[in-house]
């Protein structure tokens, strides 16, 4: 009796292994891409439609070095999701600190992709979920969908052009989830105000971030005095 | 007619409803030194400040130059120096900036070196670079004089000019403006207090009270009347006195002292007075006429209080 | 002769201490601010970033020049009136006390002239300080903290704008705080023309613009229909110049109105002055 039982179980767990061991296939391939770049140096263009937040595209340069020395350079005020496209690969190195599950297929810009659900094992982190949608013919991140405790959900697609050898985007497009935003009165006195302010119609939820990459130099040796500050 | 420099005809101004000036008129003519007499509170103050527009008349006409003082106001004042009551000046400037900055807007603005010489003339010389803060009121009374004269006007019109000076700067002043008539044939308009000075320097005046003209016309001829105020240094004060009072009843004692008697008389009396005097037995130390103008202004005075 | 009186107010202006005190005053404070930010500005940030930075970071030197000389003339342009209408406050009123008014009205200046020639100084006067203010702020600010893009608060969220587009919206910003200002030297002068002591109008100029702040601020529908012409109400559109897109209606309309009340002001003062009876 016991041992039909944990027949049954085990029966029923094999396809959640089988997931799991493919999923980890998956993301090693499609981190295989990325570690084949050493460093890159790209122009980005940082556009912002954010709620509460008027702002004009910033051009910037993005510096990596493997294993994580990341800098961004800008002459202007750049806005970029707390959880940004930095923070994945970095999460995702570490094969010991996530579980992660092939979920399902769905299809994104016209691709079929697998969809990947990674929980952190470490339950006490910020990061409570993330969602990953990669094609398996390419090997190729087309979205990714992050939950964090404290910031929300924020959201990720996208789109490759010259360096997709490399796993590495043309434009990514944030989606960011949006609380209210509060102003703090005291510093904000439009005391010439005497129309009402934008202030109490309702604003959107969301906020797009579009970043354009441009000019990627890859491989060419980056010195680590550029990532100190 | 030409030599009217100022011609003020039934001027009158009201402040609510105190009526300072009711009815003022008078003629300066060219080269005159012309006084302006009156009691405290007579208008005075008020009918020179309109002389300078420096307050709008109710009523009346001012010509100065042959001209009115309303349509022509610019080009009056550019022929025109003042010092009204007391010179004030910028404490924080210097003599030569506080010059320079009424002469700029004189009409003719003085180069450096004019107004140099200004205050050599005023005796200022190595004052220039000074604070006016550190300035006494004689200095300030000097720094007025030049800056009335800086622009060469024709006419002066000087409001007390001589207040607050001590004996030597009232000289000064009584000096400068004989020098101004006699030597440059300047006309000017003087109001002071200081009667004995005003009978030595003006040969025409006008006299006014609560707000109206008393008299006006040349000083030689106003107080050449007949009529004498004479003290008299005598010997037995009291039995003169009682003499006087029964033989001579006519006469006005008007004050004694233990030496003297104060007498208001005609002058065609005097010599019977003397005459009778003596024969009585008196002895006459001196005869002294007393100072014509403050009588006489005193005079004008009682007799408009009476009227 | 109207610019012969101009130079001789810019002399008594320079002469006098007290027209120094508004430029020593606008220093100091500027300095206070400069070091506190210099000290502290990073926390003053975050607590206006908070809000965002929940869900967003931001990129770049937040803490820039611009964004010091946008802080400083906000914490100033309320205080400056005062400075302003010290010196201008003082213009005839102070002349009356000192008896110097009379000497001045015995030239052949006309009132007119006289009184348009200290309203050009009073202006000139309120230009020195918004001029000094800009350098300390803007010209101090950048050197100290070094350039960037702008970010500002403003009650509909927050505005970041381009390090290129920022000096021209200064420009505008103070010439629009200046117009206001001017506005202020202005009213002062003209309370200065119904005044024989000097330390009335400067006192009434501040009462005046209190009252206006309070009665702009108190949220009472009684003053509704007053609040949009008090001149007060537009002494902050230099604010206006960083808003994107500009409100460029609103701008104008502050300009108007700034200006309305100084044609007024102005021709009230002339109108007096012209009458009054010089009896000090």
């Amino acid at each position: 009796m016991i041992s039909r039982f944990l027949t049954l179980i085990l029966l029923g767990c094999l396809p959640v292994f089988a997931a799991a061991q493919d999923a980890t296939a998956i993301l090693e391939q499609m981190m295989a891409k990325w570690n084949r770049v050493k460093d890159y140096a790209v122009q980005v263009n940082i556009k912002s439609e954010i709620p509460l937040i008027k702002s004009f595209p910033v051009k910037a340069t993005i510096y990596f070095k493997q294993k994580d020395q990341f800098k961004m350079l800008s002459k202007g005020i750049a806005i970029l999701p707390k959880q940004n496209f930095n923070e994945l690969p970095k999460f995702l190195r570490d094969k010991n600190s996530y579980t992660a599950l092939i979920t399902g297929t769905e299809v994104i810009q016209t691709q079929k992709t697998t969809v990947l659900t990674v929980l952190p094992i470490d339950d006490s982190g910020d990061l409570v979920l993330l969602k990953l949608w990669i094609d398996p013919k390419t090997d190729l991140l087309l979205k990714s969908q992050s939950t964090t405790r404290s910031n929300g959900t924020i959201s990720a697609n996208y789109e490759y052009g010259s360096q997709i050898a490399f796993g590495l985007p043309d434009k990514m497009i944030f989606t960011v989830e949006v609380k209210k935003f509060k102003i703090p009165k005291g510093l904000a006195t439009d005391i010439n105000r005497t129309s009402s302010s934008d202030t109490g119609k309702p604003s959107p939820k969301n906020g797009k971030i579009t970043i354009t990459f441009a000019d990627y130099q890859l491989n060419k040796g980056i010195k680590d005095e550029v990532f100190r500050n | 007619m030409s030599d009217k420099i100022i011609e003020v005809q039934q001027l009158a101004k009201r402040f609510g409803s105190f009526e300072a000036v009711k009815d003022v008129n008078f003629t300066v003519y060219k080269g005159d030194v012309f006084g302006f007499l009156g009691p405290n509170g007579a208008g005075k103050s008020t009918s020179i400040r309109c002389l300078l527009s420096l307050i709008k008349p109710d009523r009346g006409e001012i010509k100065i130059y042959g001209q009115t003082l309303a349509a022509n106001r610019s080009h009056i004042l550019a022929r025109t120096g003042s010092i009204i009551e007391k010179p004030d000046f910028y404490k924080y400037l210097s003599a030569y900036q506080n010059l320079a900055i009424f002469s700029r807007i004189s009409g003719a603005t003085a180069s450096a070196k004019e107004i140099y010489q200004m205050l050599d003339f005023v005796g200022l010389a190595g004052r220039e670079k000074d604070k006016v803060a550190g300035f006494s009121h004689g200095m300030k009374q000097r720094l007025g004089i030049a800056q009335t004269l800086l622009h060469k006007p024709d006419l002066i019109i000087l409001d007390e000019p001589t207040t607050g000076l001590d004996p030597q700067g009232i000289i000064d002043i009584r000096n400068l403006i004989l020098r101004l008539r006699d030597e440059q044939g300047k006309t000017v308009v003087l109001s002071s207090h200081l009667l004995a000075e005003m009978e030595l320097i003006a040969n025409r005046m006008v006299i006014i009270n609560k707000g109206k003209t008393v008299v006006e016309g040349e000083v030689s001829k106003l107080l050449s009347s007949d009529d004498l105020v004479v003290q008299l240094e005598i010997d037995k004060v009291e039995a003169a006195k009682n003499y006087l009072k029964n033989h001579l009843p006519q006469l006005e004692i008007i004050d004694s002292t233990a030496t003297h008697l104060e007498l208001a008389i005609t002058k065609s009396m005097l010599p019977e007075l003397n005459k009778l005097l003596v024969q009585q037995g008196f002895s006459i130390y001196a005869i002294e006429s007393k100072r014509k103008l403050e009588d006489y202004f005193i005079k004008m005075l009682k007799a408009d209080a009476v009227e | 002769m109207l610019w012969n009186s101009v130079y001789n107010e810019f002399i008594k202006i320079t002469a006098k201490p007290r027209s120094y005190l508004g430029l020593l005053a606008i220093t100091v404070l500027v300095g206070v601010i400069l070091f506190a930010l210099k000290v502290d500005g990073q926390s003053m940030i975050a607590f206006v970033t908070s809000s965002f930075e929940q869900t967003l970071s931001f990129q770049g030197t937040l803490l820039n020049g611009n964004l010091v000389a946008f802080i400083v003339l906000q914490m100033l342009i309320i205080h400056i009136p005062l400075l302003v209408a010290l010196v201008t406050g003082d213009l005839v009123s102070g002349e009356a006390a000192s008896g110097t008014i009379r000497m001045l009205l015995t030239k052949p200046i006309s009132r007119t002239q006289l009184l348009l020639s200290k309203f050009i100084a009073g202006a000139v006067y309120t230009l020195c300080l918004i001029i000094w203010l800009g350098i300390l702020a803007v010209i101090v600010g950048k050197v100290l903290f070094g350039t960037g893009d702008l970010m500002v608060l403003n009650s509909d969220g927050l505005v970041i704008l381009q390090e290129q587009d920022v000096n021209w919206r200064y420009a505008g910003g103070f010439a629009v705080a200046f117009l206001a200002l001017l506005t202020v030297s202005t009213l002062s002068i003209c309370l200065s023309c119904f005044s024989n002591n000097s330390i009335g109008p400067i006192v009434v100029t501040m009462a005046i613009i209190i009252l206006f702040t309070i009665i702009g601020t108190l949220d009472v529908k009684l003053f509704d229909a007053i609040r949009p012409y008090l001149f007060t109400t537009h002494m902050a559109s230099w604010r206006s110049f960083f808003e994107e897109p500009l409100p460029l209606k609103e701008i104008i309309k502050s300009l108007i109105i700034l200006l309305v009340h100084q044609v007024i002001l102005i021709g009230l003062s002339l109108y007096h002055f012209n009458k009054k009876d010089i009896t000090t």
